[in-house]
């Protein structure tokens, strides 16, 4: 590898269009539709919120909501900036047909890019609002004030919201929103509802069941169901498909085939099942892959010559031996949202497309349907619905594809529903990955010397959204997804990172915190081990070593070791441990969690969390301890239970019974502290991982004396 | 074939005998309530009360209902509103995505009317084989514990 002279850290590209296209260049015409990427305007903004003939003020959500909150936390910023309350603001989750090109929902952006500019729009229709009041009621604007149910001169309504917008609805322009000054960002005592704690938008349907909320709830008129027909090996073919058994089977319509891609439709669910079960189906099986040789893909141990990708260089590590020197191992692990990816599609007469999903990226699907139908963007429209789970699953097209070809080809509205082995099989899953990390501490406790090499496979460029052309113009690409939550926080004097994305057999792609889960699990694990090594409390170890620029990570982690009493904490014993670790998130949330473990007969156990979290501004404080309790829940389940078997050139799970997730017994009461740390809101929904998983591993070296090296733990 | 949903009679014809309960109610009756998670029994999100026993609808076959009462997530609230383990739920903030939340309440719902003094490994064993992805098992347990209080103060 050449050396680099200089700290070289890869951009988090989302995507990386531009990475492929630099590279690929003439590889341009192969690439497949890209997702859009570019962060939101104010001209998309003035499009979002208007005034309507109801009196309300309409939202039209940006972006997805997968349970995040980022629907309440929007109309808690309308309304606080238009001085109303939140039941005057109507969220509309919109289709594609009514709102400008929007990015997908990932990288816990949602609040960061969308907030301000809801929070600038409202500005600029309060603006709007007042000047149309004072000219229709021929006063002057400054006597004029906006309230909660219209417009008052003094302490007299001279104008309601329903008169307001009676006409016809109000809007406001680019040129408005660009030059608004929202009052909430320049003065927090204007807030009444940002920094409320308030349930997640809908909670009444979620509770009673009472309207449609998710994919599963469209139904329309003359709707059939669909399954496509799978391989049941990775990389398997299918060769031949004897439909013949099925028509005893009641509801079933029919087989239907299009290169190859096959899928069955029936008029009741249970035949999808049935059909799929009498199916004759002839395979060419794949390579006969493990999940021991799918961790051997990745050993870092066997890689030939430097890794590919520099992510950092800096000064010079020496020969001396290490103080620790570590192989840590990820497996490959499922996303497992408990709503199964689903699509309805339907054709219409004029041949324009209608889908309903739900999706972290409803114009990406649009496109992709649109170029793969050869119609114009316009002929398709998405409508997005609430996810019953996120995580980064729904960030490419599947399902609804597969509802469509199908729709297309029975003439039909289709509905696809993935059973839950299809989500196993046919899903991507985050990638196995192998770290080797190799540090050194002065007598001072300080680090010194900081290796980390790894190896994964890939995460943003998944193969399960790109074709072998693309996956061979990105061979040369450093995955940023992978590379992710690598840089670590702590200063030395000579640092090197560096990675290599390995294309496996089974499908990757992004997963909650991306690469940072696994990366900061590593380093978190690590520099445990060295405070071991070296004699030095943990805590201790880190604040001496975090660089002097990460003050908010020293803040969250000195908060968190206070909230659970960590220098007074009973001494580590053999049936129970304490286990610290913290880091940072995209570069501007922050994290730090005790754990504590205790061994019991039926293996470890979680008893106790603490978690001190900084992302900035918290528009609602609710929704964020939401986002930090699932993430460390997802920490749990990262530590002691997930693991996605391969075995003989499958995906072995089938249902939940054979993929532990985390169940109440397992999670303990958390205690979460937010320290806001910036006045614009940074991100919540993936920061806690960064610290959650080692932080219950490390409580188990602290039991044990011997550090984890690799997940998850069994049974003690 | 007759089965009564939610306190109403409903009639549902024989040729769906044999459909999953779960697919009954969803296609062919409309209910919004039960969900689909796994269609095999294994993380509850498709719960239903049959006679007063929480039963995995995905895995009944309709003829399961027959001549008996099913209760779903919309026939929980009665005229005095919601129960108190919806107002439960809203009060703690229970759900994120929400998918699972049929399950969860339905779950407990079913113990402890059949159980008002179930203990913690009642809650246990009855609970932990509903699974929840958003990681809202902290909330769940506050929200049952502020149910029984609520329903103690009803009482
Ligand atoms: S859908 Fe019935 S238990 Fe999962
Ligand atoms: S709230 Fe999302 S699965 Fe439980």
């Amino acid at each position: 590898m050449p050396r680099l002279s200089r700290r070289r850290v890869l951009a988090a590209l989302g995507w990386g269009a531009a990475g492929i296209t630099a590279v690929a260049g003439g590889a341009f015409a192969l690439m497949p539709t890209l997702p859009p990427r570019r962060p939101p305007t104010p001209g998309d903004a003035a499009a979002w919120l208007s005034l309507r003939p109801d009196g309300v003020f309409e939202l039209l959500s940006s972006r997805a909501e997968m349970g995040q909150g980022i629907s309440i936390g929007m109309r808690q910023v309308a309304a606080d900036e238009l001085g109303v309350g939140i039941d005057r603001i109507r969220l509309v989750q919109p289709d594609t047909g009514l709102i400008p090109v929007a990015r997908s929902t990932v990288g816990s952006d949602a609040m960061r890019e969308t907030g301000p500019l809801v929070a600038r729009a409202a500005a600029a229709l309060a603006v709007a609002i007042l000047r149309e009041a004072a000219r229709r009621l021929q006063r002057p604007a400054g006597d004029l004030r906006l309230a909660p149910d219209g417009v008052m001169d003094g302490d007299a309504l001279v104008l309601a919201f329903d008169d307001l917008g009676a006409a016809g609805p109000l809007f406001v322009t680019e040129g408005e929103v660009a030059a608004a000054t929202p009052r909430l960002l320049a003065d927090p005592s204007g807030r009444r509802e940002v920094g409320r704690a308030r349930p997640t938008h809908d909670v009444e349907a979620i509770v009673t069941g009472s309207r449609p909320l998710y994919t599963d709830d469209v139904r329309l008129p003359g709707m059939v169901f669909g399954a496509v027909v799978r391989p049941r090996t990775l990389g398997g073919r299918i060769r031949a498909i004897d439909a013949s058994a099925c028509a005893a089977v009641p509801g079933f319509l029919g087989l239907h085939r299009d290169g190859a891609f096959a899928g069955l439709v029936a008029s009741r669910r249970s035949a999808l099942a049935r059909a799929m079960e009498v199916l004759a189906v002839d395979e060419a099986e794949g390579a006969a892959v493990d999940s021991a040789s799918l961790a051997a893909m990745v050993d870092v141990s066997a890689a030939v010559g430097g890794l590919e990708h520099g992510v950092l260089d800096d000064g010079d590590l020496g020969d001396d031996p290490f103080d620790v020197d570590l192989t840590l191992a990820v497996p490959l692990a499922a996303h497992a949202s408990i709503e199964p990816r689903t699509a309805v599609a339907r054709f219409g007469d004029d041949g324009g497309l209608e889908v309903w999903t739900g999706t972290q990226d409803p114009f990406f699907v649009r496109d992709s349907l649109a170029d793969a139908f050869g119609l114009s963007r316009a002929q398709v429209v998405v409508h997005g619905m609430r996810i019953g789970g996120g995580f980064g699953a729904r960030t490419i097209v599947a399902a609804e594809m597969e509802a469509a070809r199908l729709a297309k080809l029975c003439g039909r509205p289709v509905k696809v529903q993935w059973s839950r082995s299809d989500e196993f099989r046919a899903g991507f899953h985050r990638a196995p990955s192998s770290h080797r990390i190799r540090l050194s501490a002065d007598a001072a406790g300080r680090i010194t010397r900081w290796h980390h090499a790894f190896r994964s496979g890939h995460v943003i460029f998944t193969s399960a959204a790109m074709g072998p052309g693309l996956q061979f113009a990105t061979g040369f690409v450093a995955d940023p997804g992978v590379a992710r939550g690598a840089v670590p926080a702590y200063a030395a004097s000579a640092a090197r990172v560096a990675f290599e994305d390995v294309r496996l057999p089974v499908m990757t792609g992004p997963w909650r915190g991306l690469g940072a889960a696994a990366n900061h699990w590593a380093i978190e694990t690590a520099v445990d081990a060295l405070a071991r090594a070296k004699g030095l409390d943990p805590l201790d170890l880190r604040l001496r070593s975090i660089a002097p620029e990460h003050v908010r990570l020293r803040a969250v982690l000195a908060a968190a070791a206070d909230m659970a009493g960590w220098p007074v904490r009973p001494k580590d014993r053999p049936d129970e441990g304490w286990g610290l670790a913290c880091g940072i998130y995209k570069e501007m949330s922050f994290a730090a969690t005790v754990a504590r473990v205790t061994r019991t007969a039926a293996g470890y156990k979680v008893t106790g969390l603490w978690c001190a979290h900084d992302c900035g501004l918290v528009v609602n404080p609710d929704q964020v301890r939401a986002q930090v309790e699932g993430n460390l829940v997802w920490g749990i389940g990262m530590a002691l239970k997930e693991e996605l078997a391969v075995g003989g050139g499958r995906i072995l799970p089938e249902s939940f019974f054979d993929y532990p997730l985390p169940v109440l017994s397992d999670v303990p009461d958390i205690e979460v502290r937010l320290i806001e740390g910036s006045p614009q809101p940074t991100g919540a929904g993936e920061t806690a991982i960064v610290s959650g998983t080692a932080a219950v591993t490390n409580a188990i070296a602290a039991m044990t004396g011997r550090t984890v090296t690799a997940l998850p733990v069994g049974r003690a | 074939m007759r089965i009564t949903l939610n306190r109403r009679p409903v009639d549902v014809p024989d040729e769906l005998a044999d459909e999953p309960l779960l697919f009954l109610l969803r296609d062919h009756l409309g209910l919004n309530g039960p969900r689909f998670g796994c269609g095999v029994g294994s993380c509850g999100a498709c719960t239903v009360v049959i006679d007063g026993q929480a039963e995995r609808s995905c895995i009944q076959p309709a003829t399961a209902a027959q001549g008996r009462e099913v209760l779903t997530l919309e026939g929980l609230a009665g005229a005095g509103g919601l129960h108190p383990f919806q107002r439960a739920w809203i009060e703690e903030s229970v759900p994120q995505c929400g998918y699972c939340q049929n399950g969860q309440i339905m779950t407990v719902f079913a113990l402890l009317a059949a159980q008002p003094d179930a203990g913690a490994a009642d809650i246990k064993a009855a609970m932990d084989g509903v699974l929840c992805r958003c990681g809202t098992q902290p909330r769940i347990r506050r929200a049952i514990a502020r149910a029984r209080a609520l329903a103690a103060g009803d009482a």
